[in-house]
């Protein structure tokens, strides 16, 4: 699994649907969680005076999530946990957004209650669950095993279930309700052990209720006496002491009720199922008022209940709600509700509650009510569509949605299908860039497109075959619209080669076989469309094969026979049709077993469909979840070609297809339109090109004043004829212009246009088809710079110190951001969490005058000083000997800074085996020399001497500290971007200052350099230098503008070198530090002789 | 049809919403009316069988048998989802003796597949029943989500019945099943129930134990609905292989019934569905 990956999410302006479905209130109270019929779990935060903002979005779930619960005790570890309808089970840590442990078992649970027994029980506590199936399952909160079950002699569904918790019973107990209307009572404490030896557990009482369709069921923590069950047409009182029935009340009208609380003594409220409440005091009348324990039985009181207060909602929606009643100060009775639209709402319950003068009951006001689309419409700045800027507004319409989208790795594009029926092709990057950073909105207008049009409806799905399968041309994108048209034409030109009309609905979903499926129909595209036929189209003979048309329930699944000419085509009814493919005849219709069987027969050979949002994260996935998924579930890939490939690699070549890019684009479809585009950067992967792009000698980034430069501009413009060659339209179009600093950009364009017109050009494009094959393995080394670049800039925490602002602008060429960004964070290979626009809102209110684009500023703060007093020590040396080399090799600094990063992310993601506990002692020092192996070719400038290196190399003691610190974070759940920040802020403001120093004790800047001085100009590996690598780099390092530093200087360095070796040697008082010292001493003297 | 839709005037259009209101105000409700009353039909028949009457679940009779042979005979009393009576006569093959076996009278079998249907249908019902008459639907994504949750359960529910879960012998061994019969069953013999489609079925797996040191290659075998004979397990240190399995089933009429039911309600759905999505190309992917 990469941990080096980082994501930034582009959102469009509509934000997701969300249909929420269950929703809670973590117990401090700051944060909302809600689960949606989507699957996405919705972290939002509330604030003291009850102001509501979305936090994040959590993507791992891909069926509606049914219930949600706290994990653990909440103070200690912030978790909760999530079921959804198909089984699956996380849990998620709140405040960092990342999943802790997934699980997915057969069971579809309506209600989870955490229980902890501290004293009695070891491991985390149990999830006690209730759902779609018998009894009620304990499972381990921690690895979500399920451990035993709580057994009933009449063994039915459970519908509701609460823990009875009384300090005046001494015993923990469990109340549940089956769907038959039986109430049964077990033991928890005193059965923990038995549980836990795995015995069967019965339930202690039961008692039939012959209530139907119960939805609740509440204990009164007040009194400890009542127990309140709720069923959809009425709700009842009942005496826990011998579960008598106290009231009863029934629905008015047509309501139906969906939950209830106990809201203080003797008070209560209820909600129903479309979002109205209604708050009764129960009024003991009969002959005590007093609550005493019942004695006997015979002088039994009946309670009535009066209606004090109700809140209401405007419109009837169906609704999840909630009520958080905790009586720790200064926590406020909070009643919320999120509904089917995706609209949250909360109401302040007050204390005091009074019915009007007239009796008549006293309406409560909504406090605060928000949906997610009146967050992403209060910040345009981080919800603003990636190619907005490119597309001409029409009238009456604020923007053009997406509604769909794929990006072409090879030729980093991003072709974008708009629900006018335009076609908008751009560079990722570029379109990554003028969405984030500041000074690239003047270019917006500029930057260079291709706007290709030909359908008239919306584009429903684009499909760029080449990437699927080597026998397409590579020239070739297919879309298909709302209308059944399918348009094939020339990706670079826009020439439509033909056009197909269906006539049947709109076209789901555009694919082509597995590479491996032998075909003998050569280049054929399927068309899944919305009245569920299937259509075949063969596009070199420009015709619809066949069109499979009998299909009853939307296709699910299409499978190919591994021998035989035959489409398996898969129902969601769970049907399979059999289509002989050279003839389009029906050849079977089977169901249920049979159907099952055909299915899996040909299990390699499947393409899954699904219209859910499917987690972005699948394209981190691993094939084993991929295969997994796919043989058995309902989910379907959206962004398939991802999922194709990976279920086409093998096992070890899982993350290839992925991992061979350091930059990608992911969109991320929603049932209607792309709700975001994710943009992945592998740290790692960009470090390895990077240096590997250096040792082959290619052009260096800051070199473009230089000839070298020119060349560059020469070369990629060579490269980009070909594709202006066929460009007829106006808008010019080329990829990958790589490093060239902004204020280049225009001149580049312009200075294309013109050599496009000249004659060499044609020679280049007969070789067109042959370089662009090449292109696909080779990846720009600029466009990686210009990449890592612009994550940097998503990191740097802008505004919070001007001259470090102006120092990364300079000196690190990154451009400032225009807003903030919203960062994912990847837990898993299938779980991401993503920041959700309004995130910064969250701790920025307070210090609102600086205008911050971080808002986790403060903790960054604190993290990054920590960093840098632990590695002070090593880094001061180092810094010296940077500081010379700095302004000029600018791409070293980047690197440096990314290797920090790398390091950070991977300690953060890591599993904590072995890894951290063995960094500490010196004798396994090797192990970790293994681990970090990759890390460390960033030493050195060459792969190869790399490889020499390794040998002999150890851990740098740095990055041995850094992954210290990093592990002692990981504890406190500090988030990956957080470290990373803190991490990165330091290394900044030390660079910053060094070359502050440097600026004042040498003369021009820009021409310091030394071509003597192998390990100045080498500044990260001086710990572990090695004679061959100097000379290595020493041969290198000519094609920057050298000028000789004085040999004075260095020298002076080398002496500080040493003396502050020994200090450290004297200060250092932990054992830990002083190997590490002694070591290191022992290293620099060797390299100082 | 989208074609029509955008070059469609105004007028065109205002009748297109005119239809797609109606078809949210009337159409929406009479089909779940509809689809109301066949779940409610389908319910029935789990606890009423027959679909008649009033009172308590009727107890029925069912003869098991096949046409093949008559080594296994057995006969069930089903009552609702209860098999509270059950009588099985095997021959065995070997030593030709008849044996006789039956519930004892303080256990009852809970049929799991049959509780689990009723249940899902009963889900489904009560998600119908929250969108009664005046329920007015706002959008169609609304209705939308109310068939796919509702087609949901009606799968599951079908599901349910026509796909029997399997079981690893072990797993059948120490199901409970083999302690609720009087006399007990002799350690050489195994029985299972399950439901397939419409028809309630007895397997009687005849055992031998394997020696020890036996020199036939042990495998023990997966997970399955109906073991072979040959098929090998361990159980408390002693390996067993299936040396005759006796399958006897009868069809349960009101559970072909409940079936067909479920088929219809799913047609129903999807065909909801269907018009509803129709709209949803003049809209244009607006909330429709």
């Amino acid at each position: 699994m990469k941990h080096t990956i980082q994501a930034v999410a582009l959102w469009e302006n509509r934000a997701p649907e969300h249909s929420i479905t269950t929703i809670m209130i973590t117990e401090d109270q700051k944060t909302i969680v809600t689960g949606s019929s989507e699957g996405q779990i919705c972290l939002w935060h509330l604030s003291e005076d009850m102001k509501i903002t979305s936090k994040a979005i959590l993507f791992g779930h891909t069926t509606a999530v049914t219930c949600l619960a706290k994990a653990r005790d909440f103070e200690k570890q912030p978790y909760i946990v999530s079921a959804t309808e198909d089984g699956e089970m996380c849990v998620w840590n709140v405040a960092n957004s990342q999943c802790i442990e997934n699980a997915k078992l057969p069971y579809k649970h309506t209600a989870i209650c955490y229980y902890h027994c501290s004293f009695r029980m070891t491991g985390e506590g149990w999830l006690l669950c209730c759902g779609h199936y018998q009894d009620v399952l304990i499972v381990d909160a921690k690895t979500l095993q399920v451990l035993n079950t709580f057994q009933t002699q009449a063994s039915d569904w459970i519908s509701c279930m609460c823990i009875v918790h009384s300090t005046r019973i001494q015993e923990d107990s469990l109340v549940a309700i089956s769907v038959a209307g039986d109430l049964q009572v077990w033991d928890l404490s005193s059965s923990v052990n038995s549980i836990q030896e795995k015995q069967n557990v019965y339930e202690l009482e039961s008692k039939f209720l012959e209530l139907p369709n119960c939805c609740a069921v509440r204990f009164c923590t007040f009194t400890e006496r009542l127990l309140l069950v709720i069923c959809s047409s009425s709700w009842r009182v009942f005496d826990y002491c011998d579960f008598s029935l106290l009231c009863t009340e029934i629905h008015k009208g047509n309501q139906s009720f969906a939950g209830g609380e106990f809201l203080a003594r003797n008070r209560l409220i209820i909600w129903t199922v479309d979002g109205h409440s209604y708050i009764y005091q129960l009024l003991n009348s009969g002959l005590s008022k007093s609550v005493c324990p019942t004695e006997g039985g015979i002088l039994k009181e009946t309670i009535t209940p009066q209606l004090l207060c109700s809140t209401s909602v405007e419109k009837k929606n169906v609704c999840a709600m909630g009520f958080m009643n905790e009586r720790k100060e200064p926590f406020l009775k909070i009643l919320y509700s999120g509904d089917i639209s995706g609209r949250i709402s909360f109401w302040h319950i007050p204390d005091i509650l009074v019915p009007q003068t007239d009796g008549s009951p006293q309406e409560v006001q909504r406090k605060t009510t928000i949906t997610l689309q009146e967050i992403f419409d209060r910040h345009k700045s981080m919800s603003e569509g990636i190619i907005d800027h490119l597309v001409t507004h029409e009238e009456g319409m604020a923007y053009v949605m997406i509604t769909s989208s794929i990006y072409i790795a090879n030729l980093d594009k991003l072709v974008c299908g708009c629900e006018n029926g335009k076609i908008v092709i751009t560079s990722a990057l570029h379109a990554a860039r003028a969405r984030l950073l500041k000074d690239h909105l003047l270019l917006k207008g500029s930057l260079p497109h291709k706007i290709f049009e030909g359908h008239n409806f919306s584009i429903t799905s684009l499909l760029y075959p080449h990437g699927e399968s080597e026998k397409f041309d590579p020239t070739w994108l297919i879309s298909g619209d709302q209308n059944s048209t399918v348009i094939w034409r020339d990706v670079f030109t826009g020439q439509i080669f033909h056009k197909f009309f269906l006539q049947a609905g709109s076209i789901m979903k555009l694919l082509v076989p597995p590479d491996d499926y032998k075909v003998k129909l050569f280049q054929t595209v399927y068309c899944i469309c919305s009245d569920n036929s299937v259509a075949l189209l063969n596009l070199q003979e420009r015709m619809c094969l066949f069109h499979a048309r009998k299909h009853l329930f939307p296709v699910k699944m299409l499978k190919w026979h591994p021998i035989e000419d035959v489409l398996i085509v898969g129902c969601e009814d769970g049907s399979v049709y059999v289509w002989e493919i050279e003839t389009g005849t029906l050849e079977r219709h089977e169901t249920g077993d049979i159907a099952k069987a055909i299915l899996s027969s040909c299990e390699n050979y499947n393409i899954v469909m699904a219209d859910s949002i499917i987690t972005s994260s699948k394209e981190v996935q691993r094939n084993r979840r991929t295969t997994y998924k796919s043989s058995n579930s309902y989910k379907l890939g959206t962004l398939s070609h991802n999922l194709f490939q990976n279920e086409k690699a093998s096992n070890k070549a899982a993350d290839s297809s992925y991992i061979s890019r350091p930059f990608s684009v992911v969109p991320v479809k929603s049932k209607y339109n792309i709700s975001l585009h994710l943009l992945l950067f592998d740290l790692e992967k960009v470090l390895e090109l990077l240096h590997l792009s250096q040792a082959n000698g290619l052009k260096s980034a800051n070199s473009f004043s230089t000839y070298d430069a020119l060349k560059t501009v020469k070369n990629s413009s060579e490269k980009r004829p070909l594709t202006l060659k066929r460009n007829k339209t106006a808008g010019s179009f080329y990829q990958g212009d790589g490093q060239m600093p902004e204020t280049f950009v225009q001149e580049n364009v312009g200075h294309l246009n013109e050599e496009s017109g000249g004659t060499k050009r044609n020679k280049k494009f007969k070789s067109s088809k042959r370089n662009k094959i090449e292109s696909e393995g080779k990846i720009d080394v600029n466009m990686i710079t210009d990449a890592a670049k612009l994550f940097l800039s998503c990191l740097v925490p802008w505004g919070l110190d001007k001259e470090l602002d102006i120092f990364c602008i300079r000196h690190l060429d990154i451009l400032e951001i225009q807003s903030s960004v919203t960062f994912g964070i990847i837990s898993s290979v299938d779980h991401i969490g993503l920041m959700l626009p309004g995130w910064n809102q969250i701790v920025n209110n307070d210090n609102s005058a600086i205008s911050l684009h971080h808002s986790f500023i403060k903790k960054v703060m604190e993290l990054s000083s920590k960093y840098s007093m632990a590695t002070q020590k090593q880094s001061e040396k180092c810094s010296h000997q940077e500081c010379n080399h700095f302004n000029t090799m600018n791409l070293n600094t980047l690197a440096y800074i990314l290797k920090k990063l790398c390091v950070v992310s991977k300690g953060l993601r890591m599993e904590p085996v072995s890894t951290f506990s063995s960094i500490i002692s010196q004798e396994k020092m090797e192990s970790v020399r293994v681990k970090w192996k990759s890390s460390e070719h960033f030493n050195s400038f060459s792969m190869f001497s790399a490889e020499l290196l390794q040998d002999k190399n150890f851990p740098e003691p740095e990055n041995v500290s850094l992954i210290k610190l990093v592990s002692s974070w990981k504890g406190q759940s500090v988030q990956v971007i957080e470290a990373m920040q803190a991490v990165l802020l330091a290394e900044l403001k030390r660079r910053m200052q060094s070359v502050l120093e440097t600026v004042i004790t040498t003369q021009p800047i820009a021409v310091v350099d030394s071509v003597d001085n192998g390990h100045t100009s080498h500044p990260e590996s001086s710990d572990s230098i090695e004679l061959q690598s100097i000379a290595n780099h020493s041969m290198q390092s000519p094609g920057a503008v050298v000028k000789c530093e004085s040999e004075s200087k260095s020298v002076k360095f080398q002496e500080d070198e040493v003396s502050q070796e020994k200090c450290g040697l004297e200060d250092s008082d932990s054992p830990d530090d002083m190997k590490q010292n002694a070591w290191m001493a022992k290293m620099c003297y060797c390299k100082v002789c | 049809m989208a074609t029509a839709a955008a070059s469609a005037s105004s007028t065109e259009r205002s009748v297109l919403e005119e239809e797609f209101k109606w078809l949210l105000k009337e159409e929406v409700h009479s089909v779940l009316k509809q689809l109301q009353d066949i779940l409610k039909e389908a319910s029935r028949r789990f606890t009423l069988p027959g679909g008649v009457g009033e009172g308590p679940t009727k107890q029925e009779n069912f003869a098991l048998g096949t046409t093949s042979s008559d080594q296994v005979k057995g006969i069930l009393t089903l009552q609702g989802d209860t098999l509270c009576q059950a009588e099985v006569n095997l021959k065995t093959l070997r030593t030709n003796q008849l044996l006789h076996f039956a519930f004892r009278e303080d256990k009852q079998w809970k049929m799991q597949q049959i509780q689990d249907a009723r249940n899902h249908v009963n889900q489904a019902i009560y998600l119908l029943t929250n969108r009664g008459e005046n329920y007015t639907f706002q959008t169609g994504a609304e209705v939308l989500k109310l068939m796919d949750a509702v087609m949901l359960q009606l799968t599951r529910a079908r599901n349910r019945l026509t796909t029997p879960a399997t079981m690893t012998l072990p797993e059948v061994a120490t199901s409970g099943l083999t302690k609720m019969f009087t006399p007990a069953l002799p350690p050489d013999i195994l029985l299972n129930f399950y439901v397939n489609v419409n028809k309630l079925c007895l397997l009687v797996y005849q055992l031998h134990a394997l020696q020890p040191n036996s020199t036939k290659n042990f495998r023990p075998s997966g997970s399955a609905v109906l073991h072979n004979p040959g098929a090998m397990f361990e159980l408390n240190n002693q390996r067993f292989e299936v040396s005759h399995v006796h399958k006897v089933e009868c069809v349960v009429p009101w559970l072909n019934d409940a079936l067909v039911f479920f088929t219809v309600s799913l047609q129903l759905c999807q065909q909801l569905k269907d018009k509803i999505s129709v709209f949803s190309s003049y809209w244009n992917f607006r909330p429709y």
